[in-house]
């Protein structure tokens, strides 16, 4: 076969491939949604992203409909149907999170949303925030904010229902009090691995502190272990079935685990000091170790916490 | 060109799109809810009610844990008021919520106005009854009785504009009485019990802004923080202690600053965040003690002690995201801390009106943590992606210790630990079927150096989760690992613990739901200990462990019913189960007590295990009066039984708590 022939056969195909130009999709307008998605558009005068089409001057592709589904003239041509639009229950989790962050990507609370760990495990704006049909008037959650975080959390939902607990089901405590679901900054507590999701108060401290001034010093008497590693060396920060949320149901166990003297642990590197010689383990008065030790958070007078 | 002419302009254009729209089936035409004033939609609920509750066994662990009590309520409230174009007069947005007002323990309102373009103000006001006995704790010694109230302002200027004002205030305060305990006038003393009047307040300012230009936005925020501490301490006559009273004010303020910078573009998005906060306090304590001694002599102290903490911190973080392809996001974090906690006091003692003792004291603990992440995230296709990074912290922790008397050079013990922790972290997202969807990752780590005998050292992570969701029903089930071993050759200490989860929740129809959940929530952990005993004399005692062994199982189930528009069902039960290690006494035979010290070693295995059941059973129902009004009733059991009391103290009770109310809504 001559090359000419080859040219000749290939330029009919070629032909055929390069049908007719898709046409270019433009953008209709929201009042053109309105016809067949009513129910979305009666309430949406509500929503806060209705201020984009209130304020009358933003672009088409970042008003209304289209500033979150994209431009609507081929679904209108198609007389709709969810592969003409930007349907986010058609997305990936990523696309979901690319278009919502277009506006939403500037407030510090989000700055760090691609690297929490909702967003590796694919847990996107969709899957918490409901646009169109959600029930709380701010944020627009999909469900209330308890709720939506016990619908992936069930072993945390178990821990708030504990007899000792922060009060979230009692609606006075919110899990956004002490984490930030979008992604956190690095902690300057422990060592920056296992705290991603936590909201420090104050930019830099543990959220703890933020309701329980009376432990935020600084004091004279560090007790180091609460700024370096945070409360949770020693309590249970959700739920427990010990009192003061501890790790332990007796005080003397949290405190002996770790003032045993053993190894370079501790602020000087030689161990943690062990109890007084003074201290008769037998005797009930030294078993519930913070009757003395009344200041164990930190105290401004005594190096050993005693006032 | 008037609005007018812009109408009938656009409206051919309108008619145009409009001719090939075919109606939506899958979705149904809602009412416009609320009622219409003028250019406002307005939508109102108010739930009054009157709440009780009946009581046996422990009234003191009830209030710690439940605190319901009779009184009249305003049980919920929900105001939401909306312009109907976005162009109100003096606001566009109006939302008011309460709870519990009234008295409830946990009280709570929510309030926001806002106008498009203009303003935003937001208020959060919250108030919880607190009440814990601190029996197990402390003998009940430090039983308080406090309230807890915070308040959150904040204010928005265009809040839609390029350049942001924003201004805030908020307010957290501590009042109540409560019990403490002083142990005067040596260490081997008994601790004696002390009425305590508790005052703390807390006071934040903020003041802030963004700008944004060509595609990068720069907040920067400016705060001034204020603590108040006027706490005092007062008793009057016990035995070995005849007087008492101390006071110990706190003057604490911690002014900082906060800056940030975002930008993105096409294949880059960098974050970078600077914040200084450089916390102070200043007291003084004036303690006041007479009475006799353990040996009966008659002793009078007083203690004065003036001083000051500082605490600058300084933090930073440094975010680049890169997505080179669409698939593929590289995400790189460097972040720097610094924390100097530096304190000093002067303490005054003066013993029976001679002796004098002096002491000045000299604290620092620094901290100082660089960090470092690097993780990738690749979607190989829409089902399937998977993400993996590394993780490094470099941690130094100095620390000096000085304590000696005013002429005389101090005493200083000085320390320097450093620590680096390396961690691995990988996971996969799978969607094998549809609605179906699998998540697992985990996490390993080592740290060279911990910094106590119960931080992570040897560790790893494990988290599975499948979940099959579709728009009437899901259910999930997950299991969570976290294993710790930080054994040295002295002592040993391990934590494992696993959980197992299981949920679903089924919206067959509009009238009929069901949401359950089982969790085993599973921990062991051993350490060695150290400690002194003995009889006569105590001697130091090794070769212990402290044992903890929980194996929590926890449950709930709700079930509502609607019985057409006429009323509302719903039934629910929590439960919480703590099987421990299986005993039913606080001693077993099958723990077998290390030499020499049986007794000791007997008390250490009454603790290392607490099981108990808390149960919680509850059931609702609302009745529709008319239109706009409905009766509701509400019952909730709790059940809390411990198998063995700590101490022998036995803390089990039993509550009968409900409400009835009416609730008006337009």
């Amino acid at each position: 076969m001559t090359p000419l022939r080859i040219i000749l056969l290939a330029v009919p195909l070629c032909a055929l491939a390069q049908t007719a130009p898709k046409p270019e999709n433009k953008f209709v307008g929201s009042l053109v949604c309105k016809t067949c998605h009513p129910d979305v558009w009666l309430n949406f005068n509500k929503n806060p992203h209705y201020r984009s089409i209130a304020s009358g001057k933003e672009a088409p592709d970042k008003t209304g409909c289209e500033g979150c589904h994209g431009a609507g003239g081929n679904h209108v041509a198609a007389g709709g149907g969810k592969p003409t639009i930007g349907a986010f229950s058609q997305m990936t989790p990523d696309q979901a999170l690319n278009t919502c962050l277009e506006c939403h990507s500037k407030d510090i609370s989000r700055a760090n949303i691609r690297r929490s760990a909702h967003t590796e495990a694919d847990v996107v704006c969709s899957s918490c925030h409901s646009i169109h049909k959600s029930p709380t008037p701010k944020f627009l959650l999909a469900k209330q904010q308890t709720q939506l975080c016990y619908t992936c959390h069930a072993t945390i939902r178990a821990q708030f229902e504990m007899p000792v607990k922060h009060r979230v089901n009692e609606g006075v405590v919110q899990c956004t009090d002490c984490h930030n679901p979008h992604g956190s900054v690095a902690p300057t507590w422990r060592t920056g691995v296992s705290s991603a999701m936590l909201a420090p108060a104050h930019d830099n401290e543990q959220p703890c502190l933020k309701c329980h001034i009376d432990k935020r010093g600084p004091f004279v008497f560090e007790h180091a272990p609460v700024r370096v590693e945070g409360c949770d060396s020693c309590h249970m920060p959700h739920g427990s079935t010990n009192a003061k949320l501890l790790r332990r149901p007796v005080v003397f166990t949290v405190c002996l685990e770790c003032h045993n003297g053993a190894g370079t642990f501790g602020r000087t590197n030689a161990g943690v000091v062990t109890q007084s010689p003074s201290h008769n383990m037998l005797d009930p008065k030294y078993q519930k170790c913070t009757v003395c030790h009344v200041r164990i958070h930190g105290s401004n007078t005594d190096p050993t916490f005693l006032r | 060109m008037t609005r007018n002419f812009l109408t009938i302009l656009l409206a051919p254009a309108f008619l145009l799109a409009q001719d090939t729209v075919a109606p939506s089936v899958d979705e149904k035409v809602g009412p416009l809810r609320g009622e219409n004033r003028g250019d406002y939609n307005i939508v109102q609920s108010w739930e009054f009610g009157y709440r009780f509750a009946s009581l046996g066994g422990n009234s003191d662990k009830y209030r710690s844990d439940v605190n319901y009590h009779d009184g009249i309520r305003l049980l919920n409230s929900n105001l939401t008021v909306n312009s109907k174009d976005g162009h109100g007069r003096w606001f566009d947005e109006i939302t008011f919520a309460t709870q519990g007002l009234g008295n409830d323990p946990y009280e709570s309102a929510t309030f926001r106005v806002q106008k498009n373009q203009l303003y935003r103000y937001d208020l959060l006001w919250r108030r919880n009854d607190y009440f814990n006995p601190g029996l197990t704790v402390a003998n009940g010694q430090h039983r308080e009785t406090t309230t807890h109230g915070w308040q959150d302002h904040d204010l928005t200027l265009f809040p839609q504009s390029h350049f942001r004002l924003r201004a805030g205030y908020s307010h957290v305060a501590d009042n109540g009485p409560a019990l403490t305990t002083v142990q005067e006038f040596d260490s081997r003393s008994d601790a004696t019990t002390v009425f305590r009047n508790i005052r703390r307040q807390y006071n934040e300012y903020r003041l802030g802004g963004d700008g944004e230009w060509k595609g990068f936005r720069f907040t920067v925020q400016r705060r001034w923080e204020y603590f108040k501490e006027d706490t005092s301490d007062r008793l009057t006559a016990a035995t070995g202690l005849t007087q008492f009273a101390r006071s110990q004010p706190y003057r604490g303020n911690t002014p900082g600053w906060m800056g940030n910078l975002y930008g993105e573009r096409k294949w880059i998005a960098i974050n970078a965040r600077a914040t200084y906060a450089g916390g102070r306090g200043d007291f003084v304590q004036n303690e006041i003690a007479i009475g006799t001694d353990r040996f009966g002599s008659a002793q009078n102290r007083q203690v004065l002690v003036t001083g000051n903490g500082d605490r600058p911190v300084v933090a930073g973080d440094f975010n680049v995201t890169l997505f080179p392809t669409g698939r593929l996001t590289i995400i790189n974090q460097t972040a720097a801390s610094n924390t100097r906690i530096i304190g000093n006091n002067f303490l005054q003692q003066f013993d029976n009106s001679t002796f004098t003792f002096n002491s000045l004291n000299f604290q620092f603990l620094g901290v100082r943590l660089v960090t470092n992440a690097t993780d990738a995230h690749y979607r190989f296709t829409k089902r399937f992606d998977v993400f993996a990074g590394f993780r490094y912290a470099d941690r130094e922790i100095r620390s000096i210790e000085d304590q000696g008397s005013p002429g005389f050079p101090l005493d200083g013990v000085t320390g320097q630990q450093s620590n680096h922790t390396k961690a691995g972290v990988a996971g996969v997202n799978w969607i094998p079927l549809k609605n179906l969807r699998a998540h697992l990752e985990g996490e390993i780590g080592r740290n060279d150096n911990p910094f106590t005998p119960v931080s992570l050292r040897n560790y790893h992570a494990l988290r599975g989760k499948l979940q099959y969701r579709t728009k009437t029903m899901s259910a999930g089930a997950g299991y969570q690992e976290n294993y710790n071993n930080n054994s040295i050759q002295i002592t040993a200490y391990s934590s494992r613990a696993r959980s197992y989860s299981a949920e679903a929740s089924w919206n067959a129809k509009s009238w009929v739901s069901l949401d359950t959940s089982y969790s085993k929530l599973h921990l062991d952990t051993i350490g060695g200990i150290d400690f002194f005993a003995g009889s006569p004399r105590s001697v130091e005692i090794t070769g212990q462990q402290s044992v903890y062994i929980s194996n929590i199982h926890a449950a709930n189930i709700g079930l509502r019913f609607a019985l057409k528009k006429y009323a509302d069902l719903y039934v629910g039960y929590n439960l919480t189960k703590d099987t421990g290690d299986g005993r039913g006494s606080p001693f077993t035979s099958a723990i077998t007590f290390a030499a020499p010290a049986t007794a000791v070693a007997g008390t250490l295995a009454s603790a290392q295990t607490f099981p108990l059941t808390f149960q919680t059973p509850l059931a609702r129902v609302s009745v529709r009066l008319n239109e706009k009004l409905r009766w509701n009733l509400g019952y909730q059991y709790y059940g809390y039984k411990e198998d063995f009391g700590l101490f022998l103290y036995n803390q089990n009770y039993r509550a009968h708590t409900g409400y009835t109310s009416l609730l008006w809504a337009f």
